[in-house]
């Protein structure tokens, strides 16, 4: 079921703009993935990831039913192994920031250049967060906010590396860039973002829960 | 405004109607003051009803109000006995005349109201013959209403006015938002998509791709708001800088808004833009250039970074790093002047990063 390392990576496309989604679709096919389907919007995303599970889903935040993050945490409910890349216009921050604490592996804006969007969707194939300096800015910005924030109990925090590292990656340093500039590996440099998400991501489902707990609807 | 000049009628109304019952007996002709009575209350169920319609609200029908007034307040003498009027005693309408002058006052303005006074005003001289102690006070508050209220009215009609263009302005700004979130939802992301492919078909295809770019940019940066400082004369600093974002610039700012006073982020956007200025000059072809804005507890911190050539920071004496030190010299003189601090480093062959750090407050 699940595709093996050698298979070609399964690609989804959800996207109101009929334009954009065939096109994104047909470069991807030229590139070597496989397009599993393509869908307008947050309903037929679900039932398309759920019929051909796809390893990535390119999900644009802007669809006429659903709210991206709610699209996002639909379609990870369903298939937890799925990675969510967010594919958007700029201009929707908070938008890109609901979706990315509600599970997205990573974003991307839609002037990205072709090939930064293959080298995005292999990465978040391969189970790495896609962090562009756009996304590293917002949740350098979320951190704060929860710091500022006087209310929150046990809000994660950055360690000074972890912003370190997040501040060079919204400089638009490149990992291999920080790696040396620290001297750190190439793989600390990746785990260091990662965690910053991850913490991000625990927080918001623990949010969540609390919230559903004080309504009493657990 | 008309309602509080029909309240002012009806309540006059009735004062004039104690007045009556209790000096009827001393009357030469009761009758006749009751006729006026029914008089005053017609004419005012009359006038509230008219004056209730903006298309009545006309110059003759107050100065129409202002006759009966008159007619009233001279009718006092067919009604009351010589001895009364010489006594001082108040005229058959008493207060319910002001409601006339008030009516002016709303319907034109302060000289309409005052014209008004001077007519009810003469109509009591000539009623009463003298002018006595309270003749006198009372012309002096009906001028003192005409002119008073037709000032209140024009003042509140043109706050009225004011507030009314604030809404059209509001109206036009959530319209001009719609307009611009439609936008970036279509044409632009079919110009991004004719850039991305023609750039890679490559030979006239690229142009016109080239072309689309740059419209897309253009359409972006005006379909961007221009920031305008909220109630607090603040401006949110990412508004200012998000013009920048294009093929060769990332902008990266937090999801809310960062306000600085007005003074410090025109600054910040002013040494933005010759940071940037300086990557197109000196940076290289090749050169790419991100803006991060970052909120710290007490501060905010901007930078803008490049990977182009860089220069050596100790080496002022070639000509080209002259002219970008003296640029550096201009960004930090602009960011002390509000009480910031700016700081520019460089390595050869590894770009040029200028932070720009300014107090929140």
């Amino acid at each position: 079921m699940y595709p093996g390392p050698d298979d070609p990576i399964g690609v989804a496309v959800v996207d109101d703009h009929p334009i954009w989604r065939d096109g994104m679709a047909e470069k991807l096919t030229a590139a070597g993935f496989t397009v599993t389907g393509t869908a307008g919007d947050g309903a037929q995303a679900l039932r398309l990831v759920r019929a051909t599970r796809p390893r990535v889903v390119l999900l644009d935040l802007h669809l006429p039913d659903l709210p991206g993050a709610e699209v996002t945490r639909r379609l990870l409910a369903a298939d937890a192994s799925i990675r969510v890349l967010v594919l958007s216009a700029s201009g929707e921050r908070q938008d890109v920031l609901d979706a990315v604490g509600a599970g997205a592996t990573g974003y991307l804006v839609k002037s990205a250049r072709l090939d930064e969007v293959l080298a995005a969707v292999r990465r978040a194939a391969a189970g790495e967060a896609v962090f562009t300096p756009g996304l590293a800015g917002l949740v350098l910005g979320e951190y704060q906010r929860l710091v500022d924030a006087p209310a929150q109990v046990a809000a994660p925090r950055l360690t000074a590396r972890e912003t370190e590292v997040l501040r060079l990656v919204a400089k638009g340093l490149t990992y291999r860039e920080i790696a040396e500039r620290l001297t750190l590996s190439h793989r600390t440099v990746q785990n260091h973002v990662q965690n910053t998400l991850t913490k991000l991501q625990l927080h918001n489902k623990a949010q969540l829960v609390r919230y559903a707990l004080e309504q009493g609807l657990d | 405004m008309w309602r509080a000049v029909g309240v002012f009628r009806f309540a006059t109304l009735v004062y004039g109607a104690v007045l009556v019952l209790r000096d009827h007996d001393g009357y030469a002709h009761p009758a006749r003051a009751y006729a006026a009575l029914a008089v005053m209350a017609a004419w005012s169920l009359i006038t509230v009803a008219a004056y209730a319609r903006p298309a009545a609200r006309r110059p003759w029908l107050a100065g129409l109000d202002v006759a009966v007034a008159v007619a009233l307040v001279l009718g006092t003498r067919v009604v009351a006995t010589a001895a009364q009027i010489d006594h001082g005693s108040a005229t058959l309408p008493a207060s319910w005349a002001a409601a006339s002058v008030l009516a002016c006052a709303v319907a034109g303005g302060p000289w309409a109201g005052l014209t008004g006074a001077a007519a009810v005003s003469a109509a009591d001289l000539v009623e009463r013959g003298t002018l006595a102690q309270n003749t006198f006070n009372g012309i002096v508050l009906l001028v003192i209403a005409g002119l008073v209220g037709g000032y209140v009215v024009r003042l509140a009609l043109r706050a009225e006015a004011a507030v009314d263009r604030a809404a059209r302005l509001d109206a036009a700004t959530a319209e001009r938002l719609r307009i611009a979130r439609d936008i970036h939802d279509s044409v632009l992301q079919v110009l991004a998509l004719v850039h991305a492919r023609g750039r890679e078909l490559g030979g006239e295809a690229a142009e016109l791709g080239r072309l689309a770019g740059e419209q897309e940019t253009v359409l972006r940066s005006l379909v961007a708001m221009t920031p305008v400082p909220a109630g607090d004369g603040r401006l949110d600093v990412r508004a200012l800088l998000e013009s920048h974002a294009g093929d060769r610039v990332e902008v990266s700012c937090p999801a809310y808004a960062v306000p600085l006073l007005e003074e410090t982020a025109l600054a910040v956007a002013a040494a933005t833009d010759e940071a940037l200025s300086n990557v197109r000059l000196h940076a290289g072809p090749d050169a790419r250039a991100w803006i991060l804005v970052e909120k710290e507890d007490d501060a905010v911190t901007i930078s803008v970074r490049d990977n182009g050539v860089g220069f050596a920071s100790g080496r002022p004496e070639r000509a080209s790093a002259a002219g970008r030190l003296g640029l550096a010299q201009s960004i930090m003189g602009r960011i002390r002047d509000v009480g910031g601090e700016a700081r520019v480093t460089s390595t050869p062959g590894r770009g040029t990063e200028v932070e720009l750090r300014v107090p929140r407050t």
